[in-house]
């Protein structure tokens, strides 16, 4: 009897057929907006880029539970302080998980706004704070921040599906600002209700992005951050 | 006095913002499909590997978790409108004696049929139930892998039937609990990916296979 022998040096890496070659688009996309106004309220600029950086928060929130209980390990999630958890949910009523909307308590988990700033910072994968944020505020250097706005639901169209995160930022500063980082800034709470243990509330980046050109905001204009998360574009 | 016009209306920005015409820039996300089958014997005697094509709105909808939570913001204790829309989800768990908590588990399934894909498809078109009865394959464990920005989920397969079984369609899936009070809990099952094969993948009596979905994200 002829025994096959095993295939060798086969390739397990990424494939070449795999990468983005134009030819097969990509099965999800991010994209970036900047939306730049003057004092008078007209468009001046419309900054768009693709937008590439989960960071390791979001990572390890998005892991199935499976990843953790299989390999038996935890991840650490970093707020924006620098407060750090231990992040290991489990399948059951006494994991350590994400909290759901209910009228038992009030650990609430829910986005907190867009952050911007006029630094750059090269791994994005490990960003836990912008380089140098943009403070809230009218005074030197800081801009307003309007309230963060998000789809009610999905867009189907076609093939393809997608919401979006909003958020203006006004610029009363006096002069003109400049921004060159974005990030997504979440609330996570972290529960147990079978030992009704609280482990708190997390201020986590999730998501981040150099933008590929500065982007200026006339004193008196404002800026629109959209953020479009989008499958099968 | 000169005021300076519109660059672009407020109705084009939707479209401006998600352009075809971004070609050179790097792709936000990669994902692709293996499988090996391995003979009798456990040689591999064939290897497949192609992009994913397919992401479903319930992986947008999971993905939207790490970033938007599950508040609609930090003074309404309802659900956000696309875990309730999308996901089923309740508005809110009521008669809750502490809290809730969401949380979901990841598999892989197969099918031996073919279908046209959609973003609300929920289910493959045959799946292939696990088992050793006619027409079915013994799935075992999942096995998820994570490294910097990926993300690798692989089950083996093995047919323990007496004929060839064929597959020709793959799909991600996720099951989601939500748990409160005590031990009570609500299972929630949906389809994250769907991709058919390039050509079909036939699984020997006796023999076995690995399929993996790896999702890489660009960083």
């Amino acid at each position: 009897m002829m025994i096959s022998e095993g295939i060798e040096n086969i390739d397990i890496h990424m494939p070449n057929d795999a990468y983005d070659t134009r030819k097969d688009m990509p099965t999800f996309n991010t994209y970036l907006a900047v939306i730049v106004k003057n004092s008078e309220g007209n468009i001046i600029k419309v900054h768009r880029q693709k937008s590439h950086s989960p960071t390791t928060n979001f990572i390890a929130l998005l892991l199935p539970v499976n990843y953790y209980t299989s390999t038996n390990s935890s991840i650490t999630i970093t707020g924006l302080a620098g407060a750090s958890y231990n992040y290991q949910p489990a399948f059951s009523n006494n994991g350590y998980d994400i909290t759901y909307p209910n009228d038992g308590n009030s650990y609430y988990s829910y986005l907190l706004e867009i952050d911007v700033g006029s630094g750059t910072q090269s791994n994005p994968l490990t960003a836990t704070n912008l380089a140098s944020p943009i403070a809230n505020g009218s005074g030197a250097g800081q801009l307003v921040y309007g309230a963060v706005s998000v789809s009610s639901s999905i867009t189907i169209n076609g093939s393809s599906a997608y919401f979006y995160i909003s958020q203006t930022f006004n610029n009363q500063s006096g002069s003109a600002i400049t921004i060159t980082e974005v990030g997504i800034v979440t609330k996570i709470s972290i529960y147990n209700i079978y030992v009704d243990a609280y482990e708190g509330i997390f201020t986590l980046l999730t998501w981040y992005d150099v933008l590929s050109s500065p982007v200026s905001i006339p004193n008196g204009g404002s800026a629109t951050i959209r953020y479009i998360f989008e499958v099968n574009p | 006095m000169i005021v300076t016009p519109n660059v672009a209306s407020e109705e084009d920005i939707d479209k401006l913002i998600m352009p075809d015409d971004l070609p050179n820039e790097q792709p936000t996300f990669k994902a692709y499909i293996e499988a090996k089958v391995f003979g009798k014997e456990g040689h591999i005697i064939q290897y497949y590997r192609q992009p994913m094509k397919s992401l479903t709105q319930y992986f947008l909808a999971l993905m939207s978790i790490p970033l938007l939570g599950t508040y609609q913001n930090a003074s309404t204790n309802q659900a956000t409108g696309i875990l309730t829309n999308i996901l089923g989800l309740p508005n809110q768990l009521t008669n809750v004696a502490f809290g809730a908590t969401i949380a979901w588990n990841w598999s892989i399934q197969l099918g031996s049929g073919t279908q046209t894909f959609s973003p609300s498809l929920n289910k493959l078109a045959a799946p292939i139930a696990n088992g050793s009865g006619a027409g079915q394959l013994v799935y075992g464990a999942v096995s998820i892998s994570y490294s910097g920005s990926s993300i690798s989920i692989s089950v083996t397969v093995t047919n323990n039937t007496s004929g060839g079984i064929t597959v020709t369609e793959i799909g991600l899936t996720c099951t989601l609990g939500l748990f409160y009070s005590g031990n009570s809990s609500n299972t929630y099952n949906y389809l994250l990916s769907y991709d058919t094969f390039s050509q079909p993948i036939t699984i020997s009596a006796g023999a076995s296979a690995t399929f993996q979905i790896t999702l890489s994200f660009s960083g």
